[in-house]
């Protein structure tokens, strides 16, 4: 059974504030939690930094409620593009780019995100929760970004805020099901304070109101995430993984019974 | 059997600030519980849901809260359960939020799962104890715990010795 994560955590400058919401999100049962830093290309230009390595901020993580093991802290990029020249920085071989666990993509009109979802390298495309989408989904690049084990990624905080939000919310990711008919879904806080999380049944009934079903509510909470902290990890690594399984070895029955200083010749 | 069908939803009362346990009480909650059921489905949702909807335990200590409401509008109350954003009670306002801890049928199955849940709660407070003193009174309730026969009024929970590391 795969752990529950949360993949949208925005990396705030205060260290203490983001203890505590990894203690906020180890106490509710969170086996994997992802710090989020934007990038928006609006402003001025911003430099990509490295990621700052956990290790480095939190010392000791806290341990996973139900479990006996540590929480899991993955770095994460978002780019916020409204303009296809801006996708260049995700071609371009820059490398810190490649030192993210998972690279995420926020595109803002019709074209980006249909080139998002056939062409980039990244592993969550994010869907816009606070303003009303300019642009109405197309079965094709949806269809495409199933297809290559991209998901889509919606955020709860501004519903639990908000009440215009929560409208918002809820159109867009009704839309988003109707195409996608609920694969690949990633639901995320993007909590800044540890008031704002909630546990992961809590939010798997939250995909009950954005018209998924049960299973799909709650693999959305756990299988989707671990899919994509592995696509991030195959991304980051080559271009493909082997698998290898040990075959069981088949016992062949002879009609003659071989003599046993002979059976043990041939098995050796 | 022809009977009313019931649901209960066990929930924790989370909060940063310690004095909003004091503001626990079973009014306050259930208010809130409403306010947030008729914020998200509207009115059809409100009436719906309080068919048979009451606050059945509450233990300020732990924050344990026992909700029920019948089976065929669990789902608009659980669903509501994520936006409930505050607790008031005599005129004090504290931001909190409520975690779903389990739903069940029957009250019995519900404090089954709470007596694991506050047995595991211990254990990591075990873990956290410096003082041997405090070692041996949780040592003592872990051990103690378990589903008597006798219905006493409480049912058979351990509240925390006062050593909530918060």
């Amino acid at each position: 059974m795969a752990g529950f994560a949360d993949l949208n955590l925005p990396q705030g400058p205060d260290k203490k504030s983001l203890q505590s919401l990894l203690e906020a999100a180890a106490h509710l049962g969170y086996s994997a939690v992802a710090l989020n830093h934007v990038i928006d290309f609006k402003e001025k230009k911003q430099e990509i930094v490295k990621p700052v390595s956990p290790l480095e901020l939190f010392p000791s993580l806290p341990i996973v409620q139900g479990t006996s093991k540590r929480i899991k802290v993955l770095t994460r990029l978002t780019l916020v593009v409204s303009d296809p020249s801006h996708c260049n920085l995700l071609r371009s071989t820059s490398a810190n780019i490649r030192l993210y666990d998972i690279i995420a993509v926020f595109p803002k009109t019709e074209k980006l995100f249909h080139i998002a979802c056939t062409t980039l390298d990244v592993d969550l495309v994010c869907i816009n929760v606070t303003e009303k989408l300019p642009f109405y989904f197309r079965r094709p690049p949806v269809n495409m970004a199933v297809d290559r084990g991209i998901c889509f990624e919606l955020l709860y905080a501004p519903a639990i805020k908000d009440s215009t939000m929560r409208r918002y919310t809820i159109s867009n990711a009704i839309s988003l099901m109707q195409i996608c008919k609920g694969k690949n879904i990633v639901i995320s806080s993007a909590a800044e304070r540890p008031l704002e999380l909630r546990g992961p049944y809590d939010v798997a009934n939250l995909g009950l109101l954005f018209g998924l079903s049960e299973s799909e509510a709650k693999a959305a909470v756990s299988t989707n995430c671990r899919a994509t902290i592995l696509h991030g990890e195959t991304r980051k690594s080559a271009c493909g993984v082997v698998y290898t399984v040990k075959k069981p070895r088949k016992v062949e029955e002879e009609e003659t019974p071989l003599p046993a200083c002979k059976k043990v010749k041939t098995q050796a | 059997m022809v009977r009313f069908k019931n649901r209960y939803v066990l929930c924790e009362v989370v909060s940063e600030d310690p004095r909003c346990r004091q503001c626990i009480e079973d009014r306050a909650v259930g208010l809130a519980v409403r306010d947030a059921i008729g914020r998200v489905h509207g009115d059809y949702g409100l009436a719906c849901c309080s068919i048979s909807f009451t606050v059945k335990y509450l233990n300020a200590y732990t924050g344990t809260v026992l909700l029920r409401c019948r089976k065929d509008s669990y789902r608009l109350l659980c669903s509501a359960l994520p936006f409930v954003r505050q607790l008031e009670s005599r005129n004090q306002r504290y931001p909190c939020f409520l975690n779903t801890l389990h739903v069940g049928g029957t009250i019995r199955t519900c404090q089954k799962f709470l007596i694991q849940y506050n047995r595991r709660q211990l254990l990591m407070l075990l873990q956290n104890c410096t003082n041997e003193e405090e070692r041996r009174c949780i040592q003592k309730s872990l051990l103690s715990c378990s589903l008597t026969e006798e219905q006493s009024q409480s049912g058979d929970e351990e509240d925390d010795d006062g050593t909530e590391t918060d």
